[in-house]
């Protein structure tokens, strides 16, 4: 006969207003099996928790229900009591009366003999419960971060700073990310390049930092501690070791007309190229696509110019498999275009404003490459169309973000302080000019923002117009910028020289693809999605990955870093220790039963279920079976509802406690 | 009953010329060691019947025949319940098109691998029913006479009749029902049933080496043939087999109090070709609807 305990809490008035929680503790008392129970107003403040040890020391208990809150809140809590009591801590279970009762019922009466019931359920679930001992698998103390942006720089170099291996891969030829296209940065109008380019070549010179750039994730397998990456390093068409960074291919390359990305397209760049001179590792590589080589088989001008002889244009995507036991995602964030989306798409483009066919209509970022002193323009602000500088600039906020007609809910947050910050570069460079800007309102949250804001209207002379703007059109060589002034209620009409749209933050186009491959879940922008919101901020729900920077939610650099660090400290949390202990909540296959139809393998989320051969002592083989690697298994139970013969069960919820709980009401 | 569906109005020679090539490529497959055993047909002692047969000397190969009576899935041999067959060696099998799709289902369910099989494919004009020159309701509705994918491929397909398409009809019939009536109709049917089993211990896709309904600790499905754990028993049958059974219908055949068991296996496949449009048993497929999900399934169920 089992001895449980029940300890029915009142959660000050949470639950004792809508449940008679005396009367649950007086029911529970007669349950069979039930040897103990009692009700207190906070089960789980210190003297709730003495309650319980005292008790399970007194009675004997051998089983444990604590009838409160969700077992999200305080089943750890209430285990940890458990176990100082000397009991298993996984036969000490949770009857939500909280979440599953008093707070969604008001009859009392009612509420009472269902939480009554729930506490039966539970009753009969811990009394067929297994003493359950922590699963250990152990931490390869090596970490992946996937993006080398200043998130994924930063938390890097955290990591590699504690002594750990990094293995940093970044998708373009170079580190640096959309900081390094930066001008100037708020809210201290310090420049990018210098505070971003000195953590570049710490990054790259970084004993510990492993760089795979103009690489991506080809897949990933494996679970927390213990992960196996396999990266494919494009073909650079330049060996990284001979090269030496001469520049002197670039130079001589025929072919000098390619729009340059990095510069949002408005320089040009050699098809044997390095994105931009700071690049980090300043090794070029061949644009197959543009280079005359490529393209028709002549040339070959970079092979015969290059000292060391790096060329290779034979060179091939090759695959690289590393392993590894944590992960930082930091893919950070593009920006929206208004331009006409795919048919079916949920997000729409900007047809007012011309889906982007009007020259002199740029969004931030190329109006930051237009600031930068290694811009285009060498840093003078200077308009696409015609490369005259522009006298009256319009700035439109909040293109894209906040507008649900245009798909996008949310709200772009940098978006405010940059725009600020730009009225000031523009400003600054073109003493005579006037900034004009369209607002719905000013998000300035942020150390010394709200004062940087201020400045821009005060000192600066930027005009601010609280409105929106409904049309842009090419008149002349004038740019008419159409827009409403709700301050005093009239329309407002400002041929403009040139307009910056503050567009949305977006996630990296296949964001999506990568979190499939990293078994991540997503929203349904492909922001990626933290475990909790408040609590839980850079963990995902997959243990061992962690989240850093604006793949995450739209985010300014000082948070950006901040969550980075915050990145890099959980993952140092991780491989503090050699070994890992998890929950042992996994499900396990009965040998015996399983015919290995392997249902379960195919609907498991996790990828945790294997074959496995069952082999008798001469060797030879006797039957296949399924097997659940307890390392992988996030215990769903997802293959336990599936499994045609019922030959897998989750611990802690076998078919037999299911059953008994059912029988129990 | 229709004059037409009738199997003797199929020239016997056609049986007979696929019977000849059948022996010809087992004795070939036999003597030349590719293959452990043949698993066939072969005549009954009564005239005119058949019993499935597994023939591993190359001499015994003339035993083969393909017949009307061949009506048996011999993919069940194949399975696990069958494990003496299976520690032969490499296993060749001669299917009909019906059986093949079995065959297919279950390389799909890490049961078979084709590259240990030597499927000997025939082409099948319709086996018999009740009654020995009546058409199975199967055949008369048959998308599959003649076996894809096979190693080799035996017989001809003749201008075959229009036969009345009984399973359609009746299926049609179900589903004019109204819920009540539905419920009435199963439970009426499954009362009768005894629980002997016949129709799990011939289906190819219940492999399982411990059933869940035999299962006592705990009990999920009652064993004695009482209504509502006999109602429970077909339910959990007809799940497990929603998305995998291909139609070959020896659970209905099999069935001592004559349950229309295929019917409720022709209505779960219709919902997930309606849903999902998924048809078992044409491909090997590495999910099946029911083990996945994708945002764009149907969710027009829920209510």
């Amino acid at each position: 006969m089992s001895r449980i305990g029940v300890f029915v809490c009142h959660c000050g008035e949470n639950i004792s207003r809508t449940v008679d929680v005396e009367k649950v503790a007086a029911e529970a008392a007669r349950l069979p099996g039930v040897s103990y129970a009692c009700d207190y107003k906070y089960m789980c403040s210190d003297p709730g928790q003495s309650l319980l040890k005292k008790a399970v020391a007194e009675h004997g208990l051998d089983g444990v229900v604590v009838a409160a809150c969700s077992p999200r809140m305080h089943e750890k809590t209430f285990r940890s009591a458990a176990k100082s009591a000397g009991l298993n801590p996984f036969l000490c279970e949770m009857a939500n009366i909280r979440e599953h009762c008093s707070w969604v019922h008001e009859d009392r009466e009612e509420a009472t003999a269902k939480a009554s019931d729930i506490v039966a359920m539970m009753v009969a679930r811990v009394k067929k419960d297994k003493r359950l001992v922590p699963i250990t698998v152990p931490v390869t103390k090596r970490a992946l971060v996937i993006g080398g942006g200043i998130a994924g720089i930063q938390a890097a170099l955290d990591i590699a700073d504690a002594g750990h291996q990094v293995v940093l891969v970044e998708r373009e030829p170079s580190i640096g990310g959309h900081m390094a296209q930066l001008s100037e940065t708020f809210p201290t109008l310090d420049c990018s390049q210098c505070i971003m380019t000195p953590r570049m070549v710490d990054a790259a010179n970084h004993p510990n930092i492993t760089l795979h750039t103009y690489s991506e994730i080809e897949s990933v397998d494996g679970y927390i501690g213990n992960f196996q990456i396999t990266v494919r390093k494009k073909a650079r068409s330049v060996i990284e070791e001979r090269c030496t960074g001469c520049g002197i291919c670039s130079a001589k390359c025929p072919q000098k007309k390619i729009p340059n990305s990095f510069d949002k397209n408005l320089g040009l760049r050699p098809a044997i190229y390095v994105p931009f001179p700071q690049a980090v590792p300043n090794t070029p590589v061949i644009d197959r696509a543009n280079c005359t080589y490529f393209r028709s088989g002549k040339c070959g001008v970079c092979q015969k110019v290059c000292g060391p002889g790096a060329i290779d244009y034979g060179q091939e995507d090759s695959l690289i498999v590393e392993p590894v036991g944590a992960i930082v995602v930091a893919t950070g964030f593009e920006l929206y275009s208004i331009s006409e989306k795919p048919k079916g798409s949920p997000i729409k483009g900007y047809g007012e404003f011309g889906h982007g066919t009007i020259p002199d209509v740029i969004d931030g970022l190329t109006f930051e490459r237009l600031a930068s002193a290694s811009g285009p323009t060498g840093g003078k602000i200077l308009r696409p169309s015609d490369g005259k500088e522009p006298k009256q600039v319009v700035f439109v906020q909040c293109v894209g973000s906040r507008a649900r007609e245009k798909g996008i809910s949310y709200c772009s947050k940098i978006c405010c302080m940059y725009t600020a910050k730009h009225t000031m570069l523009y400003r600054h460079k073109v003493h005579d000019g006037q900034a004009y800007v369209f607002f719905m309102d000013a998000r300035t949250p942020g150390k010394n923002y709200d004062e940087f804001w201020r400045r821009a209207v005060e000192e600066e002379e930027a005009v601010y117009i609280r409105g929106m703007v409904s049309r842009l059109y090419q008149k002349g060589d004038k740019v008419v910028v159409m827009g409403s002034d709700i301050a005093v209620g009239l329309q407002v009409e400002i041929e403009a020289d040139l307009v910056v749209l503050a567009t949305a933050v977006q996630p990296r186009t296949g964001a999506d693809t990568l979190a499939q491959k990293l078994g991540i879940s997503y929203d349904r922008y492909n922001f990626y999605s933290e475990a909790h919101a408040k609590l839980k901020p850079v963990e995902c729900a997959t243990a061992g990955i962690y989240l850093a920077g604006a793949c995450q939610g739209p985010k300014d650099i000082p948070d950006t870093v901040s969550q980075a660090s915050a990145a890099a400290a959980k993952v140092m949390t991780l491989f503090a220790k050699s070994e890992l202990e998890r929950e042992p909540i996994v499900a396990k296959v009965n040998e015996r039963t399983c015919v290995a139809c392997l249902y379960c393998r195919k609907v498991c989320p996790y990828g945790a279920v294997e074959e496995k051969e069952l082999r008798d002592r001469q060797g030879n083989l006797i039957r296949v079976v399924a097997y659940v690697n307890p390392g992988v298994c996030g215990g769903c139970g997802t293959c336990q509802a599936t499994c045609p013969s019922k030959s897998v069960e989750l611990d802690g919820y076998t078919d037999e406690q299911i059953m008994a709980m059912i029988e129990s009401l | 009953m229709n004059n037409s569906a009738q199997t003797q109005s199929i020239d016997p020679a056609l049986y007979a010329t696929a019977t000849e090539a059948i022996r010809a490529e087992a004795k070939r497959v036999l003597e030349a060691g590719t293959v452990a055993a043949v698993v066939g047909w072969q005549a009954g002692r009564r005239k005119g019947s058949a019993l499935p047969a597994i023939v591993t000397d190359p001499t015994k190969a003339d035993t083969l025949v393909f017949s009307p009576a061949c009506v048996n899935n011999l993919a069940l041999y194949l399975t696990k319940a069958k494990k003496e067959i299976r520690q032969k060696g490499r296993l060749a099998i001669v299917v009909k098109g019906c059986d093949l799709r079995a065959l297919v289902g279950l390389m799909g369910e890490n049961q078979l691998k084709r590259e240990e099989l030597h499927i000997i494919g025939v082409v099948c004009p319709g086996v018999q029913g009740r009654g020995e020159a009546t058409m199975a309701a199967k055949c008369r509705e048959c998308a599959v006479h003649t076996p894809e994918g096979t190693d080799v491929t035996v017989g001809s397909l003749p201008d075959l009749p229009r036969f009345t398409p009984v399973e359609s009809e009746e299926l049609a019939r179900l589903e004019a029902m109204t819920p009540a009536e539905r419920w009435a109709f199963w439970k009426e049917h499954f009362a009768r049933c005894i629980r002997c089993y016949a129709c799990r211990q011939l289906c190819p896709f219940c492999y399982c080496e411990q059933c869940l309904c035999d299962r006592n600790r705990p009990q999920a499905v009652e064993t004695t043939p009482r209504p509502a754990g006999n109602m429970a028993w077909h339910i959990v049958r007809a799940m497990h087999l929603a998305g995998r059974c291909a139609g070959c219908a020896e659970c209905e055949r099999a069935c001592p109090m004559d349950i229309p068991l295929n019917l409720l296996n022709r209505k779960m496949a219709k919902e997930l070709k309606e849903l999902y449009g998924h048809e078992a048993g044409f491909e090997v497929q590495e999910k099946g609807p029911l083990a996945q999900y994708r945002e764009d399934d149907d969710q027009s169920f829920i209510k």
